[in-house]
């Protein structure tokens, strides 16, 4: 008779007790999970949003250029030091920026934005804007086409309308707020893409020409085809002004920096600002994005520059962000810290009942000749078996939930994306796949039981077996 | 031979209010076979007795040796082995593990003392036959009758093959039918295994069997006779 | 009789019990001051963006808000303003002239709003006028022969007007506020420096001190450190009423700081005569004027009625102007509501489970209970009642906890500093006070008594099913 199979039969002795108390377990772990795996995926998501719209996992700056974001604090393009860098095992692309703040008009409408010199073929290691380009737009010339369309059911007619002057980067977000479901999908979308799609053009090194945010062209009430004006201060407070045709829109998953950005060629740019063949960075496209294969690679590229630059990675610059997640980051853990404490004392209240119930049992068990220490081993045995078995249920349930949430992120739309928007996030909820904190739950529910049995136990090695016995 | 002397035993609970001297310079020994029987009314004194010898409780004043080996010179730990090895209980309410079956509450202690299997096995069909359960091997207690259960915690009593079985009101919860069943099995034991029983009963249906009578009231010794 | 037997039976396993009602109160206790200092942070940050940035209505052009054209300013501004200011209701209201523009400093450049107003009216409707930071000036108090800019804290850092130097009268007022000289030994380094940034400062400092300096001192040593030039100098470049390049050097008047770093760094204030001088718009013509009310209930009621006599015009309250903050406000009470009922649920299963417990303990006298003529409903009531009383008392006391915690933090705050960059990026103060309304604790306390209803129903069905014979019988 094994210890293992007397707490297993003992289990199932109160089995309504046993269930609720697993089930307390199962609750707690299964939301626990659900919402690490939603927060860690917000985070990540938003995280390699900023990355690959923005800064990108490491650049090599001038030293002063990130304190002090001005044309002057550049750096000469340095051929051999690409070269250095690119043979770096992590470096897979270097990717040259000229970044620097002008005024932009469009007649009476002005706005400070962000000028953003881009080599574009270059930047598909990163920042892949193409795949950011605005492909469709219910521009009001859209709706009409849509609402005139006898094939079109009315209640996508309705919800384009709702939709006006939506831009989108890709035909699911457009299924999504037209609401059409998948099963409609191939009968409806060809027709829909057809009249709400947008033509972009693309720039190049060499021919004068701007891609803008599609909250930018909203703002200033630009099309494809209009003229952008760019004022600003050049190298050695130069002034510094252009007009540019706008070839394309971009819609960034950082409202932030969607409604200032506006990207122009690199050359373009550097004869903007008359910085000839500056850059103010080079970021670096890597190929292993983990935490500690950064670190390393900043370790190793930090010899190879100059004593003028310096190397920053993303953290580093987007530190308003980190700080924003980790702020929510310790709130969700509070939540979740007084979730666990509730369940910690139902498990408690169970273990009081389970000893004071078999206060008698324990007597004739050790007055048979079972040692204390064999009583309490059976007994967390036993504590920690309700709770595997709710863990590994809620494990289970989670995971069935997170992986089909992986597959399919939540996405928010209407007001509700507005939220989102204010807070300079993507409307948009992603799950963090199955990983190490999975293992912190079973840690964390382990020890609420231990907790839990603690006292208990003690009860055990102080028992008076003839007490026990009387009972 | 002796297998249990008790020595000037007192016991005295100081509750709260009253003061009881429940077991009142108790002197008694006891030889190997006996089948002895400790009559007395309730209150008298004779569960405080009973866990006293059996080392479950600690005498106020006094000695009790089992087996020349004195009881209060053990400490918890070494007491409960020595209990296991040396001394078989019986209690009033069968106490029974539940979740385990006859078979498994029998082999039990054999398997706290880590036997194989092969002996565990025919041990406890061996004992089980003896109190005449080889059919009910492997029933769980709920299944079984009251006279059924403290067969079968007479079996388990002896699993370990102790110097002395303790028996506490051992048929105060049996109809007569059981309690006859329960004490010829246990007579025949005695006899032909030679097991000793000591048992505490207000029965007298039971005191009759008994080959040596001790009656107590209030915490003494008031008779101690053998019959032959 | 069955109220008493049941708040009765409560005290029967007394230990069993607090430990039921002691995770019931620590449920509840959490759950409450967790939501007491959320809502705190969402009522300062409604609070402030209606007291500092936005009042209660906006009245301009319809047209205005799609780009803020110069061209389009309000019609009869005079008669407009005098007749909303007799408004029932309205308790003050100010014209403020809307560009878009850009402020330089000789190193950098940002993107603004440059908001032309009159100190007397903006004063009477935004507090925007009482942040001013000490030492940096006044909301347009003291005269001056200088054109005048009135700009955000964050504003002022990232165009190098606040700098951090470090230098010896610096560390001779650090060593007066007591900080001790070994830390001041590792500032000795940087004597006579001047840091290109708040950033650079910080991470400078950070490098020489150790976790716990930085902790002690950090905040003395950033106090003093923190240098500022009365009247430093910006240009402020814009468009003019005919579209063309204007621009002249303003002077700081003062430096506001409203913990929300995005209006700070791109709300510039200037006298409205300085900036009609520069755009050639008539010194009283205004693209917007801003109402203050004399309560904020009554926000729609005076804002429907502004609608209805101004035509031509737009009127919005804040709940159009910002409709996130009111959606938001909306929101975050859902997720209090599914917060609490989460961790009500999870004490729930503990409930359930002491119950369920009462029942097979208490067999026996049920059955007598049944056997002397108390019938079904009764005995379902008693074990309802006595799951009900349990919750309540936990309930209770840990509303009673969380109040005395919410009053005892409502005065100095709760201080999340080490997250005040985050905080503030959102436009939420890191220095919370937890405040909650009366009614939450009310809805809290009817969805414990919910639980502890929800949760005896099932023991007490159980209780139903035990048959009075059999249960007499049981050991
Ligand atoms: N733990 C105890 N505390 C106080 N008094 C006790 C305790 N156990 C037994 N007694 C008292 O000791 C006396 C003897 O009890 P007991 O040995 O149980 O008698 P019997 O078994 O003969 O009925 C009784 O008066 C009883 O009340
Ligand atoms: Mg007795």
């Amino acid at each position: 008779m094994n210890n293992l199979k007397l707490a297993w039969r003992n289990l199932w002795r109160n089995r309504r007790r046993t269930l609720i108390t697993s089930a307390s377990i199962f609750f707690a772990v299964f939301f626990a999970l659900v919402m690490r795996s939603l927060q860690l995926g917000s985070y990540d998501h938003m995280y390699k949003n900023a990355i690959e719209s923005y800064t990108g996992y490491i650049q090599v700056q001038h030293k002063d250029f990130w304190d002090e974001k001005i044309v002057d604090n550049t750096f000469a393009y340095n051929q051999q030091l690409e070269q250095q860098l690119l043979a770096d095992k992590n470096v897979e692309a270097c990717i040259p920026r000229f970044e620097s703040f002008a005024l932009a008009s469009n007649g009476p409408q002005t706005k400070g934005v962000l000028v953003m010199g881009v080599d574009p073929d270059k930047e598909i290691h990163l920042s892949n804007v193409k795949d950011k380009m605005v492909k469709y737009r219910l521009s009001p010339e859209a709706i009409e086409k849509i609402r005139q369309d006898p094939n079109l059911p009315e209640k996508v007619k309705e919800l384009a309308i709702l939709f006006e002057n939506s831009a989108y980067t890709n035909n699911s977000r457009l299924q999504l707020d037209l609401g059409i479901d998948d099963k409609k999908a191939s009968e409806l979308m060809p027709a829909i893409e057809g009249h709400a799609a947008f033509k972009n053009g693309f720039i190049h090194l060499g021919e004068p020409g701007v891609w803008v945010g599609e909250k930018l062209s909203q703002y200033l009430q630009l099309g494809i085809g209009d003229t952008i004006v760019l004022i600003s201060q050049g190298y050695h407070a130069t002034t510094a002004a252009g007009k540019y045709e706008i070839k394309g829109i971009v819609k960034l998953p950082l409202p932030d920096i969607d409604n200032k950005i506006v990207y122009l060629p690199l050359d373009i740019c550097q004869d903007l600002f008359n910085a000839e063949k500056n850059l103010t960075s080079l970021a670096l496209a890597v190929d292993d994005n983990q935490d500690k294969a950064i670190a390393q690679t900043v370790q190793r590229i930090s010899g190879l520059v100059s004593k003028d630059q310096k190397v920053m990675e993303w953290r580093e610059m987007n530190e308003v962000m980190v700080s924003q997640m980790d702020a929510d980051d310790k709130g969700g853990q509070i939540m979740l810290g007084i979730l666990y404490l509730v369940i910690a004392f139902g498990v408690f209240g169970t273990v009081l009942m389970l000893t004071a119930e078999r206060k008698r049992e324990f007597g004739v068990l050790v007055a048979i000749g079972m040692q204390k220490k064999k009583l309490a081993s059976i007994m967390t045995m036993e504590m920690l078996l309700i709770g595997l078995i709710g863990i590994l249920a809620g494990a289970l349930v989670a995971s069935i939930v997170i992986l089909y949430g992986v597959e399919h992120p939540l996405i928010f739309k209407g007001e509700t994306a507005k939220i989102f928007e204010e807070y300079g996030m993507e409307p948009k909820m992603a799950f963090w796949n199955i990983d190490t904190y999975y293992i912190w739950q079973m840690v964390i529910v382990a020890f609420m039981v231990l907790l839990a049995i603690a006292y208990p136990l003690r009860k055990i090695f102080g028992m008076k077996v003839v007490n026990a016995l009387r009972a | 031979m002796k297998i249990l002397e008790i020595k000037n035993v007192h016991k005295i609970y100081n509750s709260s209010e009253v003061k009881v001297h429940a077991v009142n310079d108790i002197s008694l020994d006891f030889e190997k076979g006996e089948f002895a029987a400790i009559v007395g009314p309730s209150g008298s004194g004779k569960t405080t007795l009973l866990n006293m010898i059996g080392g479950l409780d600690t005498p106020t004043e006094g000695e009790i040796m089992v087996d020349h080996t004195n009881l209060a010179g053990l400490k918890s730990s070494a007491l409960i082995d020595f209990r296991m090895r040396n001394i078989g209980f019986v209690f009033q309410s069968y106490n029974l593990i539940p979740v385990l079956t006859a078979k498994e509450n029998v082999e039990f202690i054999m398997s706290l003392q880590k036997w194989n299997k092969k002996e565990k096995d025919e041990r406890t069909y061996e004992l089980l036959k003896a109190v005449g359960l080889e059919d009910r091997i492997n029933s769980r207690p709920s299944k079984l009758s009251g006279g059924q259960q403290q067969r079968v915690a007479v079996a388990r009593a002896l699993a370990s093959k102790p110097k002395f079985v303790l028996a506490d009101e051992p048929t105060a919860n049996l109809d007569s039918k059981s309690t006859e069943t329960l004490l010829d099995i246990m007579e025949e034991l005695n006899k032909e295994e030679g097991i000793t029983f000591i048992f505490s009963t207000h029965d007298a249906r039971v005191v009759k069997k008994a080959r040596r009578v001790i009656t107590v009231e209030d915490g003494k010794v008031i008779s101690d006779e053998r019959k032959k | 009789m069955i109220w008493k037997t049941a708040w009765k039976n409560v005290w029967r396993n007394k230990v069993r019990s607090l430990v039921v009602i002691i995770s019931i109160t620590i449920g509840i206790f959490g759950g409450v001051f967790a939501i007491a200092v959320m809502n705190g942070a969402i009522e300062q940050k409604v609070d402030a963006t209606l007291n500092d940035e936005i009042a209660h209505i906006h009245i301009n052009d319809p047209a205005f808000r799609d780009n803020y054209d110069i061209q389009l300013s309000v019609d009869q501004p005079e008669q407009t303003i005098a007749m909303v200011r007799n408004m029932p209701g309205v308790e003050a209201v100010a014209p403020r002239t809307v560009i878009t523009g850009m402020a330089n400093t000789a190193t950098k450049s940002a993107g603004v709003q440059i908001l032309g107003i009159n100190p007397e009216s903006e004063r009477e409707v935004l507090q925007l006028c009482q942040t001013t930071i000490p030492g940096t000036g006044d909301f347009f108090d003291a005269e001056s022969r200088y054109q005048l800019a009135y700009i955000g804290e964050a504003l002022a850092k990232e165009l190098n007007i606040i700098r951090y130097r470090i230098d010896e009268s610096m560390l001779d007022s650090l060593a007066k506020r007591e900080v001790p000289a070994e830390v001041l030994e590792k500032l000795v380094p940087f004597s006579g420096h001047r840091f290109k940034s708040e950033k650079s400062f910080k991470k400078e400092v950070k490098g020489v001190l150790s976790m716990k300096e930085q902790h002690e001192y950090g905040a003395v040593i950033k106090e003093e450190a923190w240098s500022f030039r009365a009247r430093s100098k910006m240009t402020l470049t814009f468009l003019d009423k005919d579209q063309m390049q204007t621009g002249a050097v303003f002077r700081i008047a003062g430096i506001y700081d409203i913990k929300n770093s995005m209006y700070e760094m791109s709300q510039v204030l200037v006298q409205n005569e300085d900036l009609a001088a520069l755009t050639g718009m008539a010194s009283n013509e205004y693209h917007q004027l801003i109402i203050r009310l004399d309560d904020l209930e009554s926000t729609k009621v005076v804002s429907e009625s502004l609608k209805g006599k101004l035509d031509g015009l737009e009127v919005m309250n804040w709940k159009e102007i910002q409709p996130e903050l009111a959606m938001m406000t909306d929101m975050v009470s859902k997720f209090y509501a599914i917060f609490m009922v989460i961790i009500l649920a999870a004490l729930a299963f503990g409930i359930v489970n002491k119950m369920l417990m009462v029942v097979l303990e208490r067999t026996k006298e049920l059955g007598m209970l049944t056997a002397i003529g108390m019938n079904k409903k009764r005995v379902f009531s008693m074990i309802m009642l006595e799951s009900v009383f349990l919750s309540l008392v936990g309930g209770v006391t840990g509303i009673i906890i969380s109040k005395a915690l919410i009053s005892a933090t409502a005065r100095k705050g709760i201080n999340f500093a080490s997250y005040a960059e985050g905080f503030e990026a959102m436009g939420y103060p890191a220095h919370i006070y937890p405040v909650i309304s009366t009614s939450f604790f009310i809805t809290v306390t009817v969805l414990i008594i919910i639980t502890g209803i929800l949760s005896s129903i099932y023991p007490a069905l159980k209780a139903l099913k035990l048959d009075p014979a059999e249960a007499l019988r049981t050991e």
